[in-house]
């Protein structure tokens, strides 16, 4: 029996490199301020609750990949870009300390969960 | 022996992933997706790796600038300088993991801190396995919303002028953290530096100190009842 397509896709490149050049142009690029949609995520999802609704920065545009709720379902049909977004630690946790104002979290989201604030 | 009797079970538990793991592992074997000896190859290769060739990406990155440039701009390549080929780490067709490692800096104003609160994503190939408490939900859910409290608990207390930056690791980026070079490793050369560099320091729940070492003797707590003879 053969691998799957993906495995095959991924050999000798390297995964999510294989992806390359499917997603066309970044939407956003880094310093632009983004709004995290909450949509829909009935079966799978990789974005996180706590994020939903908080705004931050692009900081790093990361690759081309199919969004996991695609991926989790063997549709690799439409690669988006991923983009690593810093939120201040106060706009996602409002008890979080004034002393520590400047504390800050980073983590990322393929592109239909971002909005341009 | 009676009829009735029955041994004793050889373990206390076996979870429900354990259980899944076999199945799924015996179904793919005979469709024929892998053999049972590239299994055996991949475990033996799994239970092999460890936290060496990231502790030396960070000697290295302390000693040379332009290293450090390469790991911080291209963390795939400057893996392959410390012997890891994310690629190709298991001479299985496909990578063992996905192949975007990202490396961290420590500055003065910034200390990182990794964690994936959605399972456990990590950079296996450089990194080895994920310590147990890495993937545990109390971990996963407390380091995103109190990182301070949870680095305190490791020993860590981080000055508030620091800016702690927690590394939510969801998708397919890989993260490590270069720590800042402590005071007292003038001089060092790279394979003393990369002694200093434990797993913990790349996660960033510790700092390296010249006196911390890999190999570094465990207390030994006399034994109450000795056995004699040994």
């Amino acid at each position: 029996m053969s691998r799957g397509h993906h495995a095959e896709k991924a050999t000798g490149k390297g995964d999510p490199q294989c992806f390359t050049g499917e997603a066309g142009e970044p939407k956003f690029k880094v310093g632009d301020r983004v709004r995290i949609r909450n949509l829909p995520d009935i079966f799978y999802t990789r974005c996180q609750v706590y994020t939903r609704g908080a705004e931050g920065v692009v900081t790093v545009v990361t690759h081309e990949s199919p969004a996991p709720e695609d991926e989790a379902w063997d549709n690799v049909d439409d690669p988006e870009w991923f983009y690593i977004v810093r939120f201040k630690q106060k706009d996602l946790w409002d008890e979080y300390p004034d002393a520590y104002a400047n504390d800050t979290l980073q983590t990322e989201f393929s592109e239909r969960w971002l909005e341009s604030v | 022996m009676a009829e009735n009797h029955k041994a004793a079970p050889m373990v206390d538990e076996v979870s429900d992933f354990e259980v899944l793991e076999i199945a799924v592992r015996e179904l793919a074997i005979e469709k024929g997706l892998f053999s049972a000896e590239d299994h055996r190859r991949f475990a033996e290769f799994a239970h092999s790796i460890g936290p060496l060739p990231a502790a030396r990406l960070v000697a290295k990155a302390w000693l040379d600038p332009d290293f450090k440039k390469l790991a911080l701009e291209d963390g795939f390549t400057a893996s392959k300088e410390v012997g890891i080929d994310w690629l190709n780490p298991t001479g299985f067709g496909t990578p063992s993991d996905y192949c975007d490692l990202r490396v961290l800096e420590n500055t003065p104003a910034v200390h990182h801190v990794v964690v994936c609160t959605l399972c456990s994503c990590y950079p296996r190939p450089i990194l080895g396995h994920s310590p147990e408490w890495y993937r545990t939900p109390n971990y996963r859910r407390r380091l995103v919303r109190w990182p301070r409290q949870v680095l305190a608990e490791f020993g860590l207390q981080i000055p508030a002028e620091v800016e702690v930056r927690v590394e939510d690791s969801n998708q397919k980026c890989r993260f490590m953290v270069i720590p800042m070079r402590p005071e007292g490793t003038e001089g060092w050369t790279e394979d003393q530096l990369t002694e200093i560099v434990t797993r913990d320091c790349m996660l960033g729940v510790a700092l390296p100190h010249p006196e911390r070492k890999l190999d570094d003797k465990r207390p030994v707590h006399k034994a109450a009842n000795p056995v004699h003879g040994h």
